[in-house]
């Protein structure tokens, strides 16, 4: 009976202190985010460069529920938010985007992307896909920091030799870490590779075979940082084989050569193998070590980038002396308050979103935008393949169970995007489908598309007002006058009986738009 | 935009002479973009012949009637003296003059989406690059995005091995290809032509969709907008008589149409010759059906008759209308079959020696290349 009593209060007070914890965390987010824009603040000045005007509330919101949650905003959450007069309301809804189930959907949709692209280039890596998926949401909601996460993957239980073997698949949806170990062969190249590409900004994979021609690394420390993973091996062939680990194997021969690499840090001291006998985690602990000099910049500048569209450093996994920082200071100051947050994603994530760099108009105003790499105004970035189905979905109503998901699977492969975040591009087939495909066959079709359905069927609905929800379900904002004049006059010009179509018909137009396709 | 992006460095520095600094922009930059785009002179084509699923070396090109691993299909002579194909691709022996044999394939991967990833791209898939596909590169290097057909063509792709490898990579969409599928007997561009009843509504739409974008469009004006209204006026464009045309097999006499075999790959090859006559850079015809761990024998004669008749009428055809010196005609799979016969009459994965087969675009024809152990186990 006092637990009972008791638990409310102890709730109570934990809340409180995780409260307060959340409060001091949103000002010192704040002030990071004023002191991003005061560093971006002194480039303009030096640059001569006139800044994109503050973005009106639709197009931060729609834009704030793409990169936070991957999709775009409800009909209903777009009219809250134009309709809310509090001044803190932009930090509000990114706190709230912050902490929806869909951040870590989108999370993990974005980090296996990064980690496991090969996920969507064969078939046999493609089971791994949602194990994968599931073990970054499981992480993501959790909460988990950002050198955490790193060292779980790094050091991912592998049952150690002589325990028998580590299967890699136990069930496809159960959250998997090691999909990243079976679909890059368990070899101790690629995951070395991927390892320090992805954490590290560091492209490493060319000294495989050669000493590269102009980055300081040689193909001796390519190898070096690859036997880090010798310890893992599979038992038998194929990406489905089980693995096993032994801690003392700390070397590997490259192909083709007679010596042996063992494992060595690429800057720093020896590894100290008395203090940590598993080369797995030795490694996790240097990648991850607050003193690393490149894993909370390339981190950091990955996650600007995820913003931004372009890293503070482009490619964002090319660091090397002869591709710079186009803001050394500001790439400088990101990583180091990431590093002192204890790298907190969120809180990174939180800050970048309330500068006024992010909630600047996509709108070109003026020609000097075009003479900057920084966010002058925000460059358009092109919706990944998820993106772009949750989104059309959410905007028609559909639902997986009226084909069994045929429509899931084609529009996120022909809609993916290629290597660029930024410049979008439309292929002559994307064009195609959008005009004749079954999907928008469905999505136009006023007898049937949810979302037309409800708006064509509501009684009591002015035309003006259909048009509205016509605009809001797609495009997350109001037509403009200009464009409420045009719907209009075409209105006007057609017969009563046509008019249920034409409304199908501007459906279809702003769903076949640029403005929906992009994420300005 | 596209015409400087085609321009590389190595090409500016030997087209004029000095080194990248001279290149300021200036009007002669576009006209010289222009010329090393399409030197050589000849607009050069490549036809690849695909063969999903791992054709049988052993059963087409590379036969071993001594051997046991050779299996019931018996070789037969060509036109060219001493190079022997499978007896059910009598009509392609004919044309041997015109192909090179290789029979000395070494590959690593022996799973159907790493292999298909790995012949289409040129790469292995792993680590964070997606590769473009064959076509996606060849069209950024000779196609041209201004023209009413698309530079890649893929003629009923098998994307269930690899959906990458049927794709642009990093290249990013403007190089992806334009899939043909099949609707009933009938090859038909996927998505194209309107399924509304009334042609004007499409009309509508489409007057809508300019109206109502302009905002957007005139406040984010740049790469990507631009190329989000060319790829819907190439799609329209497409739509439209003379380009419609040219996928539209009934402007071909019945009696060649039967010569290419009236399945969905001889209908292919014939609807690549006519892409090529009309410019485009590369085209893929999909033959699927060749992993044929069980029954391969049977299997193989089937795939055979559709293969011989395609690919056969495929080579008469360009090269009676002077094409075939400027078109690469490519046959191959993701990679060949064991030459042990498996329980089952099968034949199962095999990358360690395997064949492919080129023909035109200027190759020498009349040879093989390599050669396999008596057994077919290796190269030799």
């Amino acid at each position: 009976m006092l637990r009972w009593l008791t638990l409310p209060f102890v709730v109570g007070c934990t809340l409180l202190v995780v409260n307060s914890a959340r409060g001091d965390e949103r000002a010192s987010a704040a002030q990071l985010a004023a002191r991003i824009d005061a560093l971006l603040e002194q480039h303009w000045q030096t640059e001569g460069i006139q800044l994109a005007p503050r973005a009106d509330d639709a197009e931060f919101l729609r834009r704030a529920y793409l990169d936070l949650n991957g999709r775009i905003p409800r009909v209903s959450e777009v009219r809250e938010f134009l309709s809310n007069d509090a001044p803190v309301k932009r930090a509000q809804v990114v706190e709230q985007l912050l902490d929806s189930p869909r951040f870590a959907v989108h999370f993990a949709n974005v980090w296996r992307a990064e980690l496991l692209p090969e996920t969507m280039a064969d078939r046999g890596a493609g089971v791994f896909r949602v194990g994968f998926e599931a073990w970054l949401q499981d992480r993501a909601r959790a909460g988990v920091a950002y050198d955490a996460l790193v060292r779980e993957l790094l050091t991912a239980p592998i049952a150690q030799d002589g325990q028998g073997a580590e299967p890699v698949l136990r069930d496809p949806v159960r959250p998997n870490p090691l999909a990243f170990y079976a679909v890059k062969d368990a070899k101790p190249e690629n995951l070395a590779a991927a390892v320090t590409r992805t954490f590290l900004g560091l492209r490493m994979e060319c000294a495989q075979c050669h000493d590269h021609p102009f980055a300081a690394w040689s193909q001796d420390q390519f190898w070096q940082q690859a036997a880090f993973f010798a310890s893992v091996q599979r038992q038998g062939a194929g990406m489905f084989a089980p693995l096993v680990e032994t801690v003392a194997v700390r070397h590997v021969t490259p192909p083709e050569k007679d010596v042996a690499q063992a494992a060595t840090f690429l800057v720093g001291d020896e590894p100290d193998w008395s203090r940590e006998p598993s080369p797995r985690a030795m490694l996790a602990a240097w990648i991850t070590a607050r003193d690393n000099p490149y894993f909370a910049r390339a981190g950091a500048n990955r996650i600007w980038a995820q913003f931004f569209g372009r890293g503070i450093v482009e490619p964002v996994d090319d660091f090397r002396d002869d591709n710079p920082p186009i803001h050394p200071k500001l790439l400088e100051e990101l990583a180091q308050a990431f590093a002192a947050s204890g790298f907190d994603i969120r809180y990174l994530m939180r800050a970048i979103c309330l500068t006024d760099a992010y909630q600047r108009s996509s709108v070109r105003t003026d020609a000097s935008q075009d003479r900057t790499a920084l966010p002058a105004r925000m460059p358009l970035k092109s919706l990944t393949g998820e993106q772009f189905f949750d989104s059309i979905a959410l905007a028609t109503g559909y639902r997986d169970q009226q084909d069994k998901g045929a429509a899931r699977r084609l529009l996120q492969t022909r809609f993916a995007r290629g290597a660029a975040a930024v410049d979008p591009e439309t292929s002559v087939q994307q064009a195609l489908t959008l005009l004749n495909g079954s999907f928008t066959d469905w999505a136009a079709n006023i007898d049937e598309c949810p979302t037309l359905v409800a708006i064509d069927s509501t009684p009591g609905l002015t035309l003006d007002e259909q048009i509205d929800g016509l605009y809001l379900a797609v495009l997350g904002r109001l037509p403009a006058p200009t464009e409420r004049a045009k719907i209009a006059t075409v209105f006007d010009a057609s017969p009563e009986e046509d008019r249920r179509l034409l409304l199908a018909d501007v459906f279809w137009a702003l769903l076949a738009s640029a403005e929906f396709r992009m994420n300005h | 935009m596209h015409r400087f992006d085609r321009l590389t460095r190595r090409s500016v520095l030997r087209a004029t002479g000095h080194g990248a600094g001279a290149i300021l922009s200036s009007t002669w930059l576009s006209r010289l973009a222009a010329q090393a785009a399409t030197a050589p002179d000849r607009q050069r084509a490549c036809i690849l012949l695909w063969m999903a699923g791992g054709p049988s070396q052993l059963d087409t090109f590379d036969l071993k009637p001594e051997h046991a691993n050779g299996g019931p299909i018996r070789p037969i002579e060509t036109s060219v003296s001493g190079v022997q194909f499978s007896e059910h691709l009598p009509s392609l022996g004919r044309q041997a003059e015109h192909l090179a044999v290789v029979r000395s394939m070494h590959t690593k991967e022996g799973d159907h989406g790493r292999a298909t990833y790995h012949l289409r791209t040129g790469y292995v898939n792993q680590g964070s690059i997606r590769f473009p596909s064959l076509g996606a590169l060849l069209a950024k290097e000779l196609g041209d995005l201004d023209a009413d057909l698309p530079s890649y063509v893929s003629v009923l792709p098998q994307r269930a091995f690899s959906q990458v490898a049927v794709s642009a990579g990093f290249l990013g969409p403007r190089y992806a290809p334009l899939v043909v599928g099949a609707s009933g007997d009938e090859l038909r561009v996927e998505d194209l032509g309107s399924r509304l009843d009334a042609p004007r509504r499409a009309e509508r739409r489409l007057q809508l969709l300019g109206d109502l974008e302009t905002n957007f469009l005139s406040g984010h004006s740049g790469a990507a907008t631009d190329g989000h209204v060319t790829a819907y006026d190439r799609a329209v464009r497409l739509q439209r008589a003379t380009a419609a045309r040219a996928f539209d097999l009934n402007q071909e006499p019945d009696a060649l149409r039967d010569r290419y075999g009236r399945g969905h790959f001889g209908q292919g090859c014939l609807l690549a010759r006519r892409l090529v006559e009309r410019g485009v850079s590369f085209v893929e015809v999909t033959l699927d059906g060749w992993d044929t761990h069980d029954n391969n024998f049977e299997q193989v004669k089937t795939l055979s008759g559709a293969l011989d008749a395609g690919w056969s009428t495929l080579i008469e055809d360009l090269n009676s209308r002077g094409l075939l010196d400027s078109t690469l005609i490519v046959w191959m799979g993701e990679f060949g079959r064991t030459p042990a016969i498996n329980p089952r009459a099968g034949r199962d994965h095999y990358a360690a020696a395997w064949s492919v087969v080129l023909g035109g675009g200027g190759i020498r024809g009349g040879q093989h290349i390599g050669r396999t152990s008596p057994d077919g186990m290796q190269i030799e």
